[in-house]
């Protein structure tokens, strides 16, 4: 989610961004990693039953990392998911007409963020604020 | 009196069943490699499988909207509402 908060850093002047928070891909309940409980800091959480918990746990998500992107949550029907062939993650951007322009594979492993500055940078050019990369800061 | 004939195991078949275990069984240690360990294979199946799909939508259809609960969990707005004549970046995901 890092890469997103910088893509939206580096292009909201230029573009949209809206994150849609649908069903956990590894809770505690169902397949739960050990990566979770290692590098993510113990984020675990059992599978929102209702809509009550699906909202803290985004609540949680928005604090935690003091997320500034729009943020949207999946109703408990999961239709956004559904429509988006989402899960657990996945990128599009969609256009001015309101048409996909790109979308991207499915998360983990073909989710990338990369692709999505790629088409932004081809649309608006390059953009990467010094802030967003300190290894770059020295350069 | 044939048909008691065909409980009996036809041999092409004992022969194919064979292979086709080993296969299973490297599979699931291919599985298990891949997400993590044996319990992992498993869940995977179970947890990850029936929820991963390619969709129908393809580059040019125009993007579904449907309706999103905002963070007060009491509001709805619909995602289209976000178009506003720029390009919009669509980030799904969850936290875990």
């Amino acid at each position: 989610m890092g890469d997103v908060v910088k893509l939206y850093e580096d292009y909201k002047d230029r573009a949209d961004f809206l994150t849609i928070y649908i069903r956990e891909a590894h809770p505690t309940d169902e397949w739960r990693m050990k990566s979770n409980e290692k590098d993510k800091d113990d984020v675990c959480y059992a599978q929102p039953k209702n809509l009550e918990q699906r909202v803290a746990i985004a609540n949680d998500f928005a604090k935690r990392f003091k997320f500034p992107v729009p943020f949207g949550i999946d109703e408990m029907s999961n239709a956004a998911n559904d429509a988006y062939a989402a899960w657990p993650e996945r990128l599009y951007i969609v256009d001015e007409n309101g048409r996909i322009s790109y979308k991207g594979g499915n998360g983990p492993f073909k989710y990338d963020p990369k692709e999505v500055r790629a088409w932004l940078a081809q649309r608006f050019g390059e953009v990467r604020h010094l802030e967003a990369t300190p290894s770059e800061k020295k350069g | 009196m044939d048909e008691e004939g065909g409980v009996e195991m036809n041999p092409a078949l004992k022969w194919s069943l064979l292979p086709m275990g080993g296969l299973i069984v490297i599979a699931f240690v291919l599985l298990s490699i891949m997400a993590g360990g044996p319990k992992d294979a498993i869940q995977m199946v179970r947890y990850a499988l029936p929820y991963m799909h390619r969709g129908n939508l393809k580059v040019g259809d125009g993007a579904p909207d449907v309706r999103l609960v905002a963070l007060d969990g009491q509001s709805r707005f619909q995602l289209r509402e976000h178009l506003a004549g720029r390009p919009l970046v669509l980030v799904f995901g969850s936290f875990t």
